[in-house]
């Protein structure tokens, strides 16, 4: 099957859906027919399992350069597009219902589907160009999804910020593409990889080959090692601007203000797990570089940490599940920092896989809650699980994958990062031991905050939250995100991800890491927010993101803002000063033109200029002759 | 036959529209007008297709040919000029601008179009010249006589600065023309072109470089030539601002693709890192006034300044992918800045001002077809994949990355992270004017509402809104068009 019907397909159904916007009936049927489409296009080039095939693109003439625009299909990149594909059409067909009254559920749908269309660009790109073109798409969607209630100033501010502060760090990730594909005078993925593996291996090839060394250093664009990890550390700041990682962490938790189900899209399966697809995909040139993975791996490992820490005392349970999105992408992060070039990314690809399915199921069944009870809060939402059994056996399940308990899919693919950054710290070349301590470190606070999400849901209450009006559909998507969430694990079985084996060691100690952070939480009993009791004071500060909004205001919105002043100023001032003295002049001179023929300013001016212009000529004519 | 027929068409009827015609009334000029601009579009394509030519003896005496033609770099300007042409004709029925009778109006706008034509068909140095000059009378009276009456004074003033800037700078460019062709011994830019300055030494070609170089970068406009641009777009009318962004600025790139890169290629390079510095200086400079300027006509002025930034820059650069990259951002700015224009001006004649200080219900609200081209424009010029920008600006920024082996490689590499910065500003006042003027609150049902998009505007808006979307998804129509011309000056180097 050819992969780009799975780009093709939702790109198509969001041209169509903006066509149809005002009818929702017809906005509906294509968004969830091309959603489902997808899907089974998707499960269709996961069965066929093609293996390294590569799809040849349009390609385009660049001069020197070679863009060839290809796909690249492997076991992997049609897990992760399926599961992609799946999490797209659980979110058309719940905001089918959960948009219903919206007057631009239209313009969502097709936003959405355009959103799909980019990720699964990204999943199945052979060419850094398409990953650039589905990255930013990406970017843009998101601004749109975000401030989808535009009419409130928080969403608009919400969606310019989440945008911008992703563009800032894609100054590095645009540096990056160009700095890799011009070493390599290509932008396919596999020439990249190839060029870069082995920085003095052209050099040395030319130098071998009898040419003198000035002549191969200008003839090896790729000449050393310390470019390449520059233009890898660019690229990893691109990643950590889109994944909200420190110190681009800030817009994530704002980006709440979006309709839910673009949140469960945002951070399910799309835009912020991007980054790990696109590390995974250059993970042979990654995993090189010491220095890159250094960098990396310093970032996510404060941020796992700080965004657990932060999501425990959220007084928002919806920003909780922000908080932990940017800390489970962490944890799919760390494993692509320490992984052993020979391990592969297997095991942070399983991990964004597993976390798309569970994240995706929390935030559809947070949205249902929040209508039931009346809003996000912590304290509102207090015991509205009980508006129905399948959101009780939904946030049971997503919490215990979230908590990383073994077997469900978190705890699996979980286990298999730890194991991985266990081999990383012994082999020692990279942040190893530092992610180590920092991933079970985490994993206790995230069962910590897990067991506050789901005890505040599932808390007793006297009066029974009802919701009338959910159509079936509501449940029966939250019941197939349940069932895999509890037995997506099994995926491992099909090979898709190259992952090792996971020892008893690993499971006793991750259920003894979660067993801590559970009986933390669970200090003030089964009927108190375990927030109020553990973090009362720390709540205000959490619940501001540390103040790091501030932090980007003054740090960089202002000054660019006063520099952008002074420039205008100089613009105004300066450079156009001796424009305005010409004009003066020339104002003059007609002056003294009208004065002496009488005749009209304008025409005088013009004369003045032509017959400038004529004796110039006149020179120039001579001299020719 | 053709070119020649495509050249006069809109030549004849401009003028006679402009003497004989100007006592005729507004209907009338308009039809009279749409019609030479669709035939014109016909002959451009016909001309295009054909590959038609003409080549004739016309001053004798001074070896000067009547020399027209197309190739891989014209083409696609005069079929943006056609299409243009055609627009702008058709938006008269939009606006048409009080300050002289309509048809001297249209009249000017078709001579304006005939100018560019000749300019990019041009084969020969001295008539490129000739046909650049031309376009300069009928514009100043677009933007003095027909421009934004609201501050006369601002309006002579812009008019003015307009006329004698851009006379400076084709004086400029006249000697260096003359130099050319004095030392060469030939006008004639294909053999030009093939002999890529060889037999000219290298101070000459370091003159003719520099002449040139200055000359047309008043036209691009390249920083800090460019202060005579922002109040020409502020005080032009709509068609007027859309002709200039579109075409006239396309002159000046066009310029210099064929006079100082094909035809002194080494006086060239040894300038090329100064018009770099300047190419990056103009986008982040452009940029930063857009954070903060007010009047929004301004603003996409100057965002037109960052634009033809990426564009100098990538032509700096010197290898084939850099001229690729100038094209394609060359004509992709052309489609964009149209778009934002015929959005802006059809804004202004709504509002009365474009000043953004001024709060307004949120387009979204009250004419979401407006809203929404208004957003693609700015999408676009953002440089979002999938939209025109994209390309041009990606490959340009590549271009400078990897310039061509006789640039110095740390000034581009340095002008290469400038200009990705600047990428990242345009995003910063792209979403700065959606936040002020597209999104917003609900709006109060008793104030007045912005009358969305219709009839002939709607058309207009949607054509171009189109030609954004096609060279954002379909790069490779454009890149291979260009490609084997670009080879050609880049094998003749």
């Amino acid at each position: 099957m050819n992969p780009w019907l799975l780009v093709g397909l939702p790109a198509l159904a969001a041209a169509l859906g903006v066509a149809v916007r005002r009818d929702d009936r017809l906005a509906r049927v294509v968004a969830v027919v091309a959603a489902g489409l997808t899907g089974l296009g998707a499960a269709v080039l996961w069965a066929l399992d093609d293996r390294g095939a590569i799809t040849g693109g349009p390609g385009l003439a660049a001069g020197g350069l070679s863009i060839p625009l290809d796909l690249a299909v492997d076991p992997t990149r049609s897990a992760m597009a399926a599961v992609v594909a799946l999490v797209v059409l659980a979110v058309q067909l719940y905001s089918t219902w959960y948009l219903a009254t919206d007057d631009r559920y239209g313009q969502f749908a097709a936003t959405v589907s355009l959103f799909a269309a980019a990720m699964l660009l990204v999943v199945l790109s052979g060419d850094l160009v398409l990953t650039l073109v589905g990255w930013e798409v990406m970017g843009w969607c998101s601004y749109l999804l975000i401030g989808h209630w535009s009419r409130r100033a928080t969403a608009r501010r919400a969606a310019l910020k989440a945008f911008l502060v992703t563009r800032v760090a894609d100054i590095g990730f645009v540096l990056a593409v160009v700095g890799l594909a011009a070493g390599a005078r290509s932008t396919s993925i596999a020439d990249v990889v190839g060029a870069w593996r082995r920085p003095g291996a052209c050099i040395d090839a030319a130098v071998e080959g009898g040419s003198a060394l000035g002549t191969a250093l200008t003839a090896c664009a790729a000449p050393d090692a310390n470019l390449r990890a520059v233009l890898l550390v660019l690229l990893v700041i691109g990643v950590l601007g889109k994944s909200a990682q420190v110190p681009f962490q800030d817009w994530l938790a704002d980006a709440m203000e979006g309709p839910t189900p673009a949140s469960a899209l945002i951070h399910a399966a799309t835009m912020v797990a991007a980054g790990t697809v696109v590390i995974g995909s250059l993970f042979e040139v990654f995993a090189a570089s010491p220095t890159a993975r250094w960098f990396l791996g310093v970032s996510v490992s404060v941020t796992m940490l700080l965004a657990a820490v932060l999501a425990f005392a959220q007084s928002d349970l919806k920003r909780m599940l922000a908080w932990s999105t940017v800390s489970q992408v962490a944890v799919m992060l760390s494993a692509l920092a320490t992984a052993p070039l020979a391990a592969g990314p297997g095991a942070g690809l399983l991990h964004l896989w597993s976390h798309a399915l569970f994240k995706s199921l929390l935030f559809l069944a947070i949205g249902w809650a929040a209508l039931a009870a009346g809003g996000t809060a912590a304290a509102t939402l207090r015991g509205s699980a009980a508006a129905s059994p399948v959101l009780r056996a939904a946030f049971l399940a997503g919490f215990l994958s979230l908590a990383g308990v073994p077997l469900v899919v978190g705890g699996l693919s979980k286990e298999h990062v730890i194991a991985v950054a266990y081999d990383g710290a012994v082999a020692a070349d990279g942040p190893g031991v530092l992610v180590l301590v920092s991933l079970v470190l985490t994993s206790a606070v995230t069962a910590a905050y897990s067991t506050r999400g789901y005890l505040v849901l599932t808390a007793h209450v006297r009066q029974r939250p009802v919701l009338a009006g959910v159509p079936p559909v509501v449940p029966v998507v939250l019941a197939v995100l349940v069932a895999l969430t509890v037995v997506g694990g099994l995926v491992v079985l099909t090979g898709a991800f190259a992952v090792g084996e996971v020892s008893v060691f690993w499971l006793v100690l991750s259920l003894l890491v979660v067993g801590v952070g559970v009986g933390v939480a669970l200090r003030g009993g089964f009927d108190r927010d375990p927030a109020e009791v553990l973090a009362r004071r720390f709540t205000p500060a959490a619940d501001a993101g540390l103040g790091v909004d501030l932090l980007y205001r003054r740090a960089v919105a202002r000054p660019v803002l006063r520099l952008a002043r002074v420039v205008a100023f100089v613009d105004t001032e300066v450079v156009d000063a001796y424009v305005r003295g010409a004009g003066t002049a020339a104002r003059v001179a007609g002056w003294a033109g009208t004065r002496l023929h009488r005749g009209q300013r304008p025409s005088a001016g013009v004369g003045l200029v032509l017959g400038g212009v004529v004796v110039l000529a006149a020179v120039g004519v001579l001299a020719w002759s | 036959m053709v070119v020649s027929l495509l050249l006069a068409l809109p030549l004849a009827v401009g003028l006679w529209l402009l003497t004989g015609g100007r006592a005729l009334p507004a209907g009338l000029a308009r039809r009279v007008t749409a019609g030479t601009a669709g035939l014109t579009l016909v002959l451009a394509g016909a001309t295009v297709a054909l590959g038609a030519s003409v080549d004739r003896a016309w001053l004798p005496e001074l070896g000067v040919r009547w020399s027209f033609g197309v190739d891989g770099i014209s083409a696609p300007l005069v079929l943006l000029t056609g299409g243009i042409g055609l627009l702008v004709a058709l938006h008269a029925w939009v606006e048409l601008p009080a300050g002289g009778s309509p048809a001297t109006f249209l009249g000017c706008l078709l001579v304006v179009e005939a100018g560019a034509l000749a300019t990019f068909t041009a084969r020969d140095a001295v008539l490129f010249l000739v046909a650049f000059e031309v376009v300069l009378v009928p514009m100043w009276v677009l933007v003095g006589r027909f421009g934004d009456a609201h501050d006369l004074r601002a309006r002579t003033d812009a008019a003015q600065r307009f006329v004698l800037y851009t006379a400076v700078g084709s004086t400029t460019l006249l000697v260096g023309i003359l130099l050319l062709v004095t030392s060469a011994g030939t006008a004639d830019l294909r053999r030009l072109a093939d002999a890529a300055g060889a037999g000219l030494g290298s101070g000459t070609q370091l003159a003719v470089a520099l002449l040139l170089v200055l000359g047309l970068a008043v036209k691009v406009p390249v920083f800090p030539l460019h202060t005579w641009l922002p109040p020409a777009h502020t005080t032009a009318p709509t068609a007027g601002s859309v002709l200039l962004a579109a075409v006239l600025l396309k002159m000046g790139t066009y310029g210099l693709v064929r006079l100082p890169v094909s035809v002194v290629p080494d006086g060239f390079a040894r300038m090329a890192p100064a018009l770099a510095v300047a190419g990056a200086v103009g986008i982040v400079w452009g940029g930063l006034v857009c954070l903060v300027e007010r009047d929004l006509k301004r603003l996409v002025a100057y965002s037109s300044v960052a634009h033809m930034g990426f564009v100098v820059l990538a032509l700096a650069s010197g290898s084939d992918t850099g001229l690729q990259a100038a094209l394609y951002a060359n004509i992709a700015h052309g489609v964009i800045s149209a778009l934002l224009f015929v959005v802006v001006g059809g804004l202004k004649q709504r509002w009365g001002s474009v000043d953004l200080a001024v709060r307004r219900p949120a387009l979204r609200e009250t004419s979401p077809r407006l809203g929404f081209v208004l957003l693609l424009g700015l999408a676009a010029g953002l440089g979002l994949p999938g939209l025109a920008g994209f390309w041009g600006e990606l490959l340009a920024v590549y271009s400078a990355w990897a310039p061509a082996g006789d640039r110095p490689r740390a000034v581009f590499v340095v002008c290469a992270v400038v200009a990705a910065v600047g990428a990242a500003l345009a995003a910063a006042y792209a979403l700065r004017v959606a936040g002020l003027v597209w999104a917003g609150d609900r709006p109060d049902p008793e104030a007045p509402r912005t009358p969305d998009t219709t009839g002939v505007e709607r058309w207009v808006l949607g054509v171009l809104a189109a030609g954004v979307m096609v060279l954002g998804v379909l790069p490779m129509l454009l890149l291979s068009t260009t490609a084997d011309a670009v080879a050609r000056i880049g094998g003749a180097r």
